[in-house]
């Protein structure tokens, strides 16, 4: 492609002030997500601490989960609690994809390929990605959170090969200094670290948490180039919600040996519950937001910066959780120490040094 | 019909340049009536597909009102890309 004719130093400066509006658009959106996320975090951790939850994670399950096995009550619930916020997402963001006249189009790009892209990029980075990351906690314990932060990381890898976006050293460094964040933030966190024979089961669990949402976040970035925020939203949570709720309760219903049934009536249990479920939907309407404007984020400022802004739901997520859990329902256990605080700053210098490198690299290449 | 988005990136197939009022007055009659068919979604729409490589940015200049005129145009690679993934 040949370069810019030249023009006028009105229109260069007209130009230069649009580019940067949209950059600067960009990274405000990236940023949100990850603040969003911890929106999403707070109501999904306190809305599992009420109603028919209280009966699930009782030391001896009672009511509907009366008799259930220990792999249902770590691994099957976990899944019913993500098909709860998904399916509350869902129904959130077809609702407002309606109000906003996008479900005709939503229709038309199910049968398109990047439709399809956005199906299988929801698969690997929604259910597949959140169990192998719940397995992983449950055989490696909590030294498994820096290695699950190294999905940043992946999905700028991910960018630069699959679609040529730019990674340059000091965008490198920046993602870097994100991750050491992440694991600081995460490390508050590592108190039951073990190296027994299934860590290193459970450490390749995580790893390939961070690979799926490192595909999600860079294909699924990529794909909004071509589909509009909105439609791939109701596209991801439809097929995230779809996935948990149908496919992989039953699947770990079957394998924990308690049958499909019990899975889907704890899920019916869970999804009627109100006492809960309010706050689930709420969960469901900020995953909503996150996941979009982690999309957008990835599509506007490329998967690198898009990803490595979205990273910083590694705070955003611990301090959500001492506003909602801690401080307005009064659960103890939720104060942020100082190494979050620590965390922050430190990722807001990475989050610093990899905007202005991905900048430079943009005014470079023009 | 395709999506919105999709028919606008397909018109750059042909290899020749547009603006996004160009871009609008082509598919007026079909895409008319969508929400996301104004100015500023459009502008967005097509400088996300310019940062992505998909189309790149030909020419410029300002209008009669001042207003900054974006033209865009692809290249056979990003002609290439485009219909790898829209039919």
């Amino acid at each position: 492609m040949e370069n810019v004719t030249k023009a006028p130093a009105s229109a260069v400066a007209a130009k230069t002030a649009r580019d940067k509006a949209f950059w600067k658009k960009g990274l405000l959106i990236a940023i949100f997500s990850g603040f969003l996320y911890g929106g999403y975090t707070s109501f999904m951790t306190e809305g599992m601490m009420h109603g028919v939850w209280n009966d699930i994670y009782a030391d001896v399950p009672t009511g509907v989960a009366a008799g259930v096995s220990a792999f249902f009550i770590v691994y099957t619930v976990s899944a019913i609690g993500a098909a709860c916020v998904d399916i509350g997402s869902a129904i959130w963001s077809l609702f407002y994809g309606g109000c906003i006249g996008q479900l005709g189009d939503f229709k038309r790009t199910l049968a398109t390929k990047p439709g399809k892209i956005l199906i299988i990029a929801a698969i690997i980075g929604g259910p597949l990605a959140s169990t192998a990351y719940v397995i992983g906690l449950q055989m490696a314990g909590s030294i498994i959170v820096p290695i699950a932060a190294l999905n940043a990381a992946i999905g700028a890898i991910i960018g630069k090969f699959a679609f040529k976006q730019k990674l340059t050293p000091g965008m490198i460094v920046g993602i870097v200094i994100c991750f050491i964040a992440a694991v600081l933030i995460g490390s508050s966190s590592m108190t039951d670290l073990n190296f027994s024979g299934g860590a290193a089961l459970g450490c390749l669990a995580a790893f390939c948490a961070a690979v799926g949402w490192g595909i999600e976040g860079a294909v699924g970035g990529y794909a909004c180039c071509m589909v509009d925020t909105e439609i791939a939203i109701i596209i991801r949570q439809c097929t995230s919600g779809l996935v948990n709720a149908v496919i992989l309760v039953s699947i770990l219903s079957i394998m924990g040996g308690d049958g499909i049934a019990s899975g889907w009536r704890v899920l019916g249990a869970c999804l009627t519950d109100m006492p809960s479920m309010w706050m689930l939907f709420v969960a469901g309407v900020f995953s909503s937001w996150s996941f979009k404007f982690w999309y957008k984020g990835a599509s506007m400022c490329g998967a690198a910066l898009g990803m490595g802004c979205n990273g910083a739901y590694a705070f955003w997520g611990p301090f959500w959780c001492m506003i909602i859990c801690g401080f307005i329902f009064g659960h103890d256990g939720f104060v942020l120490p100082a190494i979050g605080w620590i965390g922050a700053l430190v990722m807001v210098a990475g989050i610093l040094i990899l905007a202005i490198s991905q900048n430079k690299a943009t005014m470079q290449q023009e | 019909m395709r999506p919105l988005f999709q028919e606008v990136l397909y018109l750059y197939t042909d290899g020749k340049e547009r603006s996004r009022q160009m871009v609008q007055d082509e598919l007026r009659d079909t895409y008319g009536n969508f929400r996301f068919f104004k100015d500023k979604k459009m502008d967005e729409a097509l400088h996300t597909a310019m940062s992505n490589g998909l189309i790149g940015e030909s020419r410029y200049e300002l209008d009669e009102n001042g207003e900054l005129v974006m033209y865009y145009q692809s290249d056979q690679d990003m002609i290439d890309l485009i219909k790898n993934y829209i039919k």
